[in-house]
């Protein structure tokens, strides 16, 4: 026997977390040969050749040796190319081209080029925070990665190339301090100031983001549905940094960071086509992965034509909304990620579109109305708080005078927020009679009720009321699901 | 379920309805006929596919009909014949539904519910057909010759130019009974079949006092209702049109949320409906100006 050995550490995602791996590398005389065992998946098996021409083109020497790497723990499937770094140190360490004793200090993790070059991988932060755990203090990546990293509170070795990252551990290479993250300068979210009229679709956004709730806009084709979706992030209270660091987890691991900005700025917004499939919604596959439910964490989620969506995966999303993750089975396990987002659809009012319209006759039948309205079940139409019909606007307001901006819209949101969180205003005797007689005259269902007292406790909060007086009852019962959207009349 | 069977000739057999020239021989009721039969009755029908003008006209025109005792009498399809119903029902008065089938077949299905709301509030479920006959479209003009053999008067809300509707209007001109067709824009097809009947004679229903007066009797007083300001402000706009919620609040000057509000409390104390984010009033005008 003999040989020698050599050990790195580096971090798998599991789900949304990370656990620690150790790579071994053992050196042995004999034919020279190359094997990565310890449950590998395709993506890792092709790291050999990575690592082999990475080497070379660092002008490093291939030991000419029987390589054995062994990724523990060995039960645990290794997925994704980070792990190439890792593997190319620990075969450097093993012969003696890097001292091993400064190699255990770090952590690593990075994809290599075939000439050498450090990628960056997704997941730095979740892989960064677990390695602080783990009583590492410094994390060798690529530069990219850095900023990522330095926000989980580890030192960053950001290192360009393998080159770089040998001479580094030599001790001939000082790594670039890394700063805090740059400020935010990429685009503001779209602005409220942008729409001409649509008050009422205009105070639902006020509304939905106050309270959170859940919003359904409906109306003819070309009415600014999509654009008034879009315009609900930029009136949202912004992320705390606990938050903003929630996210950012997320989307690095889904690899949707936007490139240069590490930490998530604003509430996020995701608005999946209507082709996509259920676990690309919900998330899933054999990881599993976030899906786009996951990515609208602390955000907004838009269902762009709901009609148009398969109807599994509008089911898929009762379970998110209601508790606010989604839990997915796995033999290996069960994961559950974070999906607390604020739902807004939006959907024609008919099949052929003209429903709402004054201008085009409606040209569906009652049948195919029917299927239309049938596809969204009582039950997913029960989790929308608002629904709102916008209709065609006038030109009289679209070449109107600017609207209010968002940012004015946003100082009451953050009003209501604070005071929906610290005292909610109860609701007043004459606001209970006033829903306990609509109940009765428009036919509400149990759950209708207590939405619509959770709808009009946020409009008393935006008004800065003491308690829940009638006019907000009043205002709360208009956002009810029309009966023309419920299934059958 | 109580079935029962009126025997031309025989006892309890509805005077007005043998008038016809060729009366049915047998009518199975669904419910409990007790003294419906006398009262002032009228049959309010109209499109299938009405639009929500028509459907709110039949709505109010029922509501108001039945809330001064008068039996409204239908056809129990979609559309109009439907919110007829439903307009009697919500006035908490008696409603008669005549079939083109078994009474006990509930055609359409999806107003099976209604059939039974229609029992429970002590009105009929009426057919010459016997308990078992399936709908068939060759049946429905017979349907509306009791429909119109039933009623002293009859209200054709909306019908196209060649509509069901028309042939109850039909009956009912051939035994001498009133004919009222609800006026629609002129450029509907929808309405075209209604404005004809007003061409060739029929009374234009421009307020529910003409019917009333042509049935000599007395509609129910309205009750009052105390609107807030806005409420009020509001209603005086939708009484001029119908509008969407935006336009109220920029020919009210008031707020969004004020205007949302006042929506609710004029849809609360039933003077307006909102369909496809319009709203209109229900109300029709009680007495010509």
């Amino acid at each position: 026997m003999g040989g020698v050995l050599a050990r790195a550490t580096t971090h798998a995602l599991v789900g949304l977390e990370a656990r620690s791996i150790e790579v071994e590398a053992h050196l042995q005389r004999g034919v020279p040969a190359f094997a990565i065992v310890g449950l590998p998946d395709k993506g890792v098996q092709e790291a050999k050749e990575r690592v082999r021409s990475g080497i070379a083109s660092a002008e490093l020497e291939w030991p000419m040796r029987r390589i054995t790497v062994n990724l523990a723990p060995a039960d645990l499937r290794k997925e994704g190319s980070g792990f190439d770094l890792p593997i190319a140190l620990a075969i450097l360490a093993a012969s003696h081209q890097i001292p091993l004793d400064m190699l255990m200090e770090h952590a690593a993790l990075g994809e290599l080029a075939l000439d050498g070059r450090i990628r960056p991988v997704p997941g730095a932060i979740v892989a960064a925070e677990a390695a602080r755990r783990s009583g590492l203090a410094k994390l060798l990546c690529a530069a990219e990665s850095a900023p990522e990293a330095a926000l989980a509170g580890i030192e960053p070795i950001p290192v360009r190339h393998l080159a770089e990252a040998g001479a580094y551990l030599r001790g001939r290479h000082e790594p670039e301090p890394v700063g805090e993250p740059p400020a935010y300068a990429g685009p503001p979210p779209p602005d409220l100031r942008d729409v001409r009229g649509q008050e009422r679709a205009r105070r639902a956004l006020e509304i939905a983001a106050a309270g959170r709730h859940n919003l359904l806009l409906g109306g003819p084709p070309g009415t600014g549905k999509t654009m008034l979706a879009r315009r609900l992030p930029g009136i949202l209270p912004p992320l705390t940094r606990e938050e903003a660091l929630e996210v950012t987890r997320i989307h690095s691991v889904a690899g949707a960071l936007p490139a240069g900005q590490p930490l998530v700025p604003h509430p996020p917004f995701r608005a999946p086509h209507h082709t996509a499939s259920t676990p690309a919604v919900v998330g899933g596959g054999p990881g599993p992965r976030p899906g786009e439910a996951t990515l609208a964490h602390r955000g907004v989620l838009l269902l762009d034509e709901l009609g148009e969506f398969p109807r599994p995966s509008l089911e898929a999303l009762r379970q998110p909304l209601e508790d606010g993750m989604v839990a997915i089975a796995r033999i290996g396990g069960r994961h559950v990620f974070p999906a607390r987002f604020l739902l807004v659809g939006t959907m024609n009012l008919c099949p052929c579109g003209a429903r709402g319209d004054p201008g085009v006759e409606c040209s569906c039948s009652p049948a195919r109305l029917a299927a239309y309205r049938q596809k969204l079940s009582r039950a997913l139409l029960d989790r929308f708080d608002l629904v709102v019909t916008v209709p065609r606007a006038r030109s009289q307001e679209v070449t109107g005078a600017p609207a209010e901006p968002s940012s004015a819209v946003a100082e009451r949101v953050i009003d209501a927020d604070r005071r929906l969180r610290e005292r909610p205003p109860p609701i007043g005797e004459a606001a209970a009679s006033l829903l306990a007689r609509a109940v009765d005259s428009l036919g509400l269902s149990a759950r209708g009720h207590a939405r619509i007292s959770r709808v009009a406790v946020t409009i008393a909060a935006l008004a800065a009321a003491a308690d829940v007086a009638p006019e907000h009852m009043a205002e709360a019962l208009s956002y009810r699901s029309p009966s023309e959207l419920a299934v059958a009349a | 379920m109580t079935y029962g069977v009126l025997r031309l000739g025989g006892a309890g057999y509805p005077s007005l309805l043998a008038q016809l020239h060729d009366p049915p021989a047998r009518l199975h009721l669904r419910g409990d006929p007790d003294g419906i039969f006398e009262r002032p009755a009228v049959a309010v029908v109209g499109a299938r596919s009405c639009s929500a003008y028509g459907a709110q006209v039949a709505r109010t025109v029922a509501r108001e009909l039945a809330a001064a005792g008068v039996v409204v009498v239908s056809g129990m399809a979609r559309g109009v014949d439907a919110e007829a119903h439903r307009g009697a029902l919500e006035a908490g008065g008696t409603t008669l539904a005549v079939l083109g089938c078994g009474i006990d077949r509930d055609y359409p299905a999806r107003h099976a519910d209604l059939a039974r709301r229609i029992v429970s509030g002590a009105g009929l479920v009426v057919s010459e057909y016997e308990p078992g006959v399936e709908p068939a479209p060759w049946r429905f003009p017979a349907r509306n010759r009791v429909i119109a053999g039933l009623s002293l008067a009859t209200v054709v809300v909306e019908a196209r130019e060649r509509s069901g509707a028309l042939i109850t209007a039909d009956f009912a001109l051939e035994l001498g009974r009133d004919v009222f067709a609800v006026p629609g824009e002129i450029t509907a097809a929808l309405s075209a079949g209604t404005n004809r009947l007003i061409r060739q004679g029929a009374a234009p229903l421009l307020v529910t006092d003409d019917l009333f007066a042509a049935l000599g009797l007395e509609a129910a007083a309205a009750p009052t209702v105390e609107l807030s300001d806005a409420a009020a402000r509001v209603l005086d706009l939708l009484a001029d049109a119908p509008r969407g919620h935006d336009e109220l609040v920029r020919a009210g000057g008031l707020a969004a949320s004020a205007v949302a509000a006042a929506l609710v409390e004029l849809e609360l104390a039933g003077l307006i409906a909102e369909a496809d984010g319009v709203h209109r009033v229900t109300r029709i005008p009680g007495r010509a100006a």
